[in-house]
């Protein structure tokens, strides 16, 4: 559905985006993760036609969004800014995005009543932007991308500021337009959320994918955690294996059978063995620093 | 594809008029103000300049000061949408920069035309303002409601905020049509004022104004071309400046 291949976009001497590539099948949810200046938020702006890249391609459904041709209809964005008009009511702002969009009538009022419901805002349809909580302006703001139900969707940090209530409607609309087919592009600072989307991942640093692929594929190339807890301190032959806090021994090890075996060989008598596998702000730190480095 | 195009611009200028009206405060204080004007300044005027004389000097006058001020209709439109953050909003839809702009500048027009109207119908109904040619008095509208929303939108694309953007148009359309003799005939104004008069664009509309009320057509052409190359230039500066507005990511 998208295929970005070496893009390059310059900002006087800074490059924000340096050879980026990325694909997303339809049906696909990508989290996009990186730090602040990494370049998704200008990916976000070549895929929604505010910003002109220098070079490389783009593609959405097969049509080249660089010549001018691409039906913007077929790109819904939730841009990270709060972009609402204050003395409209949240249906009208759903009208008229899906009216831009080419929605008419019927079909657009079936739409809008849809996409209030389905991230609970008819309670509050009639309400003025400019009146609404935050978390309602959160998810009034999605609603404007989701109502026309674009094939592409790019989400650019759509839940900062939510509360958990918000969050959770907002990744339920999120999963239920993927499992509908629409491709989805979701950055995010909350990983975790990541995670219960069930995205796969592309790592952005210094304008640039370094890594991309589903989350237990990224995972798998992490060490895991190991705690070995002793009774009455660590011993002397132990000690070596890794970091000593109190009791307990900590280290990274890529084979945790491996490992153990090792460590149970020095230093018999361990009281319990704990795992813990890592976890998406793992890679997150490991890849970033690493590529900083 | 032009269909489409068409009916996007319709849904704009729905949305823009929609907007204006939820915020009807300064739209009426733009209509009621100047009558309150004429009807305050029109005996003044007719006593000095006469029983013709007056009355279009405080109509033509009153019309040219306010619908200056108007400016804060135009501008106000568009400052808003960049505080607001949905200018960018919508360029990310189906509708292309000319939509965007042609559904905003359509409603503001028609405020001024309604202004306009409103402003000519008491001159004539309660002052007995007269035009010798209709359709010249049209063709010099047409002309200043064009330079006025062409100078709207250049100001508000040029400034930063709503205070920066209050203060140039308060400023500037009060000395414009101060010059330009809105509020004293220019006859009666200082040498040197007379001399700087016509870098004003209120100079040139009260210049095809009067020449309407007098039926002077090539008066009217005139002053209406400096308007109409007044308004093409500005509204190049303010589609230029639309077009390269910033996004969120080159500031970071």
């Amino acid at each position: 559905m998208l295929r970005a291949d070496r893009l390059v976009k310059r900002y006087g001497g800074r490059l924000a985006l340096d050879q980026f590539c990325l694909q997303v099948a339809a049906g696909e949810i990508v989290g996009l993760v990186g730090s602040n200046g990494a370049g998704k938020t200008t990916f976000v702006e070549v895929v929604t036609g505010l910003v002109r890249p220098e070079a490389g391609a783009l593609e959405v459904g097969g049509i080249d969004a660089l010549s001018g041709r691409l039906d913007r209809a077929l790109v819904g964005a939730a841009p990270q800014e709060q972009a609402l008009y204050p003395p409209l009511t949240v249906r009208q702002h759903l009208h008229l995005f899906g009216a831009l969009s080419g929605m008419r009538r019927a079909g657009l009022k079936r739409a809008v009543d849809a996409t209030l419901g389905e991230l609970g805002l008819e309670g509050v349809a009639d309400r003025r932007a400019g009146l609404l909580s935050g978390g309602q302006r959160r998810r009034c703001q999605t609603a404007c991308a989701l109502v026309a139900s674009p094939p592409l969707l790019m989400l650019d940090e759509p839940t900062v500021g939510a509360d958990p209530e918000t969050r959770r409607a907002l990744l339920q609309a999120v999963t239920s337009r993927a499992t509908a087919g629409a491709a989805v592009v979701y950055t995010t600072h909350y990983l975790a959320e990541l995670e219960e989307l069930g995205a796969t991942l592309a790592v952005v640093s210094s304008g640039r994918v370094i890594a991309r692929g589903s989350q237990a594929e990224l995972l798998s190339r992490l060490p895991c955690r190991l705690r070995v807890s002793f009774s009455g301190g660590v011993p002397e032959g132990a000690r070596r294996h890794g970091t000593v806090v109190g009791d307990d021994l900590t280290f990274l090890c890529s084979d945790p059978a491996a490992a153990l075996a090792r460590l149970i060989a020095d230093a018999p008598g361990a009281r319990s063995i704990e795992m813990q596998r890592p976890t998406v702000e793992d890679l997150y730190s490991h890849l970033a620093v690493g590529y900083a480095a | 594809m032009r269909l489409d195009g068409c009916r996007r611009t319709g849904i704009l200028m729905r949305h823009n008029a929609t907007l204006l009206l939820k915020e009807p405060g300064p739209l009426a204080s733009r209509l009621v103000m100047p009558l309150v004007a004429i009807a305050v300044f029109a005996p003044l005027d007719r006593a000095a300049l006469g029983t013709r004389g007056g009355p279009s000097q405080a109509v033509t006058g009153m019309l040219v000061l306010f619908s200056m001020l108007g400016l804060s209709v135009v501008g106000t439109s568009l400052l808003s949408e960049r505080m607001w953050h949905t200018w960018e909003r919508l360029r990310t839809t189906p509708a292309r920069p000319a939509e965007l702009l042609a559904g905003k500048a359509v409603p503001v027009a028609l405020v001024l035309v309604v202004q306009q109207a409103a402003v000519i119908g008491f001159g004539a109904a309660v002052e007995g303002f007269h035009v010798a040619n209709v359709e010249l008095l049209v063709l010099a509208l047409a002309g200043w409601c064009a330079a006025l929303l062409a100078m709207g939108s250049a100001l508000a694309a040029l400034v930063r905020s709503q205070a920066e953007f209050s203060a140039a148009q308060d400023i500037g359309g009060f000395v414009a049509t101060s010059l330009g003799g809105a509020l004293v005939p220019l006859a009666e104004m200082p040498a040197w004022a007379r001399h700087v008069a016509p870098a004003s664009p209120g100079y040139w509309a009260m210049a095809a104004l009067r020449g309407a009320v007098a039926g002077q057509t090539g008066t009217v052409l005139r002053a209406d071309g400096v308007l109409v190359v007044l308004a093409a230039a500005a509204a190049m500066v303010g589609v230029s400046r639309v077009r390269r507005a910033p996004s969120r990511s080159s500031r970071m």
